[in-house]
């Protein structure tokens, strides 16, 4: 090593074997010493994940947590509309976007009155939840889910929960079936 | 010639390298030019332009403050020509004056030589005594030398990482963030204390290092340069045979000084070398001999090969016609862009779902405006809509008020009678900026039957 002798000659360009920077050699060894760690830890023992068991555990804790978070029924949401901190939450939500259609107060324009008794596809909270998560689209009603995600179309379900049946005085005529 | 590098020895060892603190014209240019661009980088996160910081880049909410100009993550491709511009202007300057940026304007050397290096001289002594002291013993005084240099090194290391973390969440944010602790905020106090070992590390030891082995910059140099371009240069012509001052001998005397002035420990006599960081301390070093043995300095001077060789002088050439041409057009882009920003931005999308509805004798579109506010401070649109007569409109909001960078989108549902439109038809859309009274309008596509 590094003795000064021409290794190899190309192109006129003399190529010699010098001594490489021992801090270079350094990181080189370290790496090595890392690999080796890094395999033992993550592959040969149950103390790291690997990315593969990392989302597996990952998901499976998500699953759980979904499964215990608020199970969407009629009970839930009808008890959210007693929360009046998620129908407020819901009425920020309604004004600024449903207001186009079913006017702010949701005696309806376009979309229908939501303040009489008469329903087009259900008076359920459920119903409620599923007609903005997923909408009517060719009656008009858009998709909302993709938008809003789950916390806030709960709200504006509870929202709208909390004015149905109110019979706002002017309100769009009634459409669809009466529901008690 | 030299066939191993300058800073390594044959075994592989560092050589510990304490250039020669020389005076002279370039020294002192250079050590001016040091102190403006700590004072930018200082100043940067503190000054306040437009009542945000001269620079905050705001990477978590994407929100960039740059001189007085709001941006966000829809203004990316304007880093294009701004990496463009830059990229070129570096060849423009490379073929022209050579690596002016490394001994000049790179962080690397900047902070070197005006705040890491002075540190260690003010406790290990001027460089003739930092190479003595790497032979002598680990008595007290040297270790308590060094344990002082070190220390200083972290504090000053940590000040200059708190700078850099103060970019990207403001300086005012960051007082906070120490105040509240490190518990806190980790993910910064990682961030800064990852900076602040970097620094350190880089400073305190791996120093030219850098510049010889890692930074690909140097290594394209000789791709850039051309036989015209102004390096730091040794007149081999007037200085050799090297030796005493005698007959017959040229103007250089051998005393070394340039290669002991040299922070990567080449020998600037060997001619322009990948390590050569243009940094001109060779040049003072030797003009400062040249004085004492009265003879005419610039024995080592900015110039080119062309000219060493007895060519004149010549700047213009294609390639440096090319690189600034290339410069030009990317930074005049950019100016023409950034003055044609607008303060908002306003778009039309339309809702998932059917193209149109037939609600009994009307058809009804349903769309949604999506509006950005880009300006530095708070702004009041209102919207409205220009169409045919028959033409009903109904918006969530007729006005919106959005804080600085703020969005929102406004559902927006408009019809016209059954028949009166076929295919397709563009209605407008206006918002005004009501601070501003500037208008913008954009084209809301309907569609019928």
């Amino acid at each position: 090593m590094s003795d000064n002798k021409v290794h190899a000659v190309f192109d006129g360009i003399e190529e010699e074997d010098n001594h490489l920077p021992n801090w270079w050699l350094a990181t080189l060894f370290l790496a090595m010493v890392f690999a080796f760690g890094y395999w033992f830890l993550y592959h040969s023992t149950v103390w790291l994940d690997t990315p593969a068991r990392e989302y597996a555990k990952e998901a499976e804790a998500q699953k759980k947590r979904l499964a215990l978070q608020n199970p969407m029924s009629d009970e839930s949401l009808a008890a959210l509309a007693n929360d009046p901190r998620a129908v407020e939450e819901g009425k920020k939500t309604f004004t600024t976007i449903c207001v186009a259609c079913h006017k702010a107060d949701g005696s309806g324009s376009v979309g229908p009155n939501l303040t009489d008794r008469y329903w087009l596809h259900g008076n359920k909270p459920t119903d409620l939840y599923g007609a903005v998560m997923t909408g009517f689209q060719d009656k008009g009603m858009p998709p909302w889910g993709p938008q809003l995600g789950e916390k806030r179309t709960r709200e504006v379900v509870a929202f709208v929960l909390s004015i149905r049946n109110s019979e706002v005085p002017g309100g769009k005529a009634p459409q669809g079936d009466l529901k008690e | 010639m030299r066939a191993q590098l300058s800073s390594i020895r044959a075994d592989g060892s560092r050589l510990p390298i304490h250039p020669l603190e020389v005076k002279g014209r370039w020294v002192t240019r250079r050590r001016l030019t040091f102190a403006l661009l700590i004072a930018i980088y200082v100043a940067a996160p503190l000054v306040k332009i437009g009542g945000h910081p001269a620079v905050h880049l705001d990477v978590a909410a994407r929100r960039f403050y740059l001189l007085g100009g709001t941006f966000n993550a829809q203004d990316f491709w304007m880093v294009l020509l701004l990496a463009t511009g830059f990229l070129f202007s570096v060849l423009f300057v490379t073929a022209w004056r050579g690596r002016l940026w490394c001994g000049w304007g790179c962080p690397q050397t900047v902070f070197l030589e005006a705040v890491y290096r002075p540190i260690e001289r003010l406790f290990d002594g001027p460089a003739s005594r930092r190479l003595k002291q790497h032979e002598t013993p680990w008595a007290l005084g040297r270790v308590a030398r060094t344990a002082g240099k070190f220390a200083t090194y972290a504090v000053v290391s940590a000040g200059l990482a708190h700078v850099a973390t103060s970019l990207f969440v403001s300086a005012h944010e960051l007082r906070g963030m120490i105040s509240d602790g490190p518990h806190a905020h980790p993910e910064a106090f990682a961030w800064t204390t990852a900076f602040t070992a970097l620094l350190f590390f880089n400073f305190g030891w791996f120093r030219e290092q850098f510049c010889v082995v890692l930074c690909p910059y140097g290594r394209l140099q000789s791709v850039l340069h051309d036989r015209r371009s102004i390096t730091v240069a040794y007149d081999a012509a007037r200085g050799e045979p090297r030796g005493k001052v005698a007959k017959g001998n040229g103007d250089c005397v051998d005393c070394k000084k340039c290669v002991q002035a040299c922070p990567t420990a080449i020998d600037i006599r060997d001619g322009l070398q990948m390590e050569c960081l243009a940094c001109a301390q060779c040049i003072d070093a030797c003009d400062d001999v040249m004085a004492k043995v009265g003879r005419q300095k610039g024995l080592i001077r900015y110039t080119s090969q062309a000219e060493l060789a007895g060519q004149p002088r010549r700047v213009f050439r294609p390639r440096l016609l090319l690189y600034a041409a290339l410069a030009t057009a990317a930074a005049t882009t950019l100016t023409v862009s950034l003055v044609g920003r607008t303060p908002f931005e306003a778009n039309v999308l339309r809702l998932r779902g059917v193209p149109f509805v037939i609600d009994g004798d009307r058809v009804r579109n349903q769309l949604e405006v999506h509006l950005v506010n880009k300006r530095s401070d708070a702004a009041e649109l209102k919207l409205s809509v220009r169409g045919p007569d028959g033409l009903e409109v109904q918006l969530a909001r007729d006005a919106v008020a959005l804080g600085s960078l703020e969005d929102a989108r406004v559902p927006l549902v408009v019809s016209l009678p059954k028949g009166q439109v076929h295919g397709k038809l563009l209605l407008e859309l206006v918002v005004t900026d009501t601070g501003s009274g500037l208008e913008r309008r954009a084209p809301i596509p309907f569609i019928a039957p």
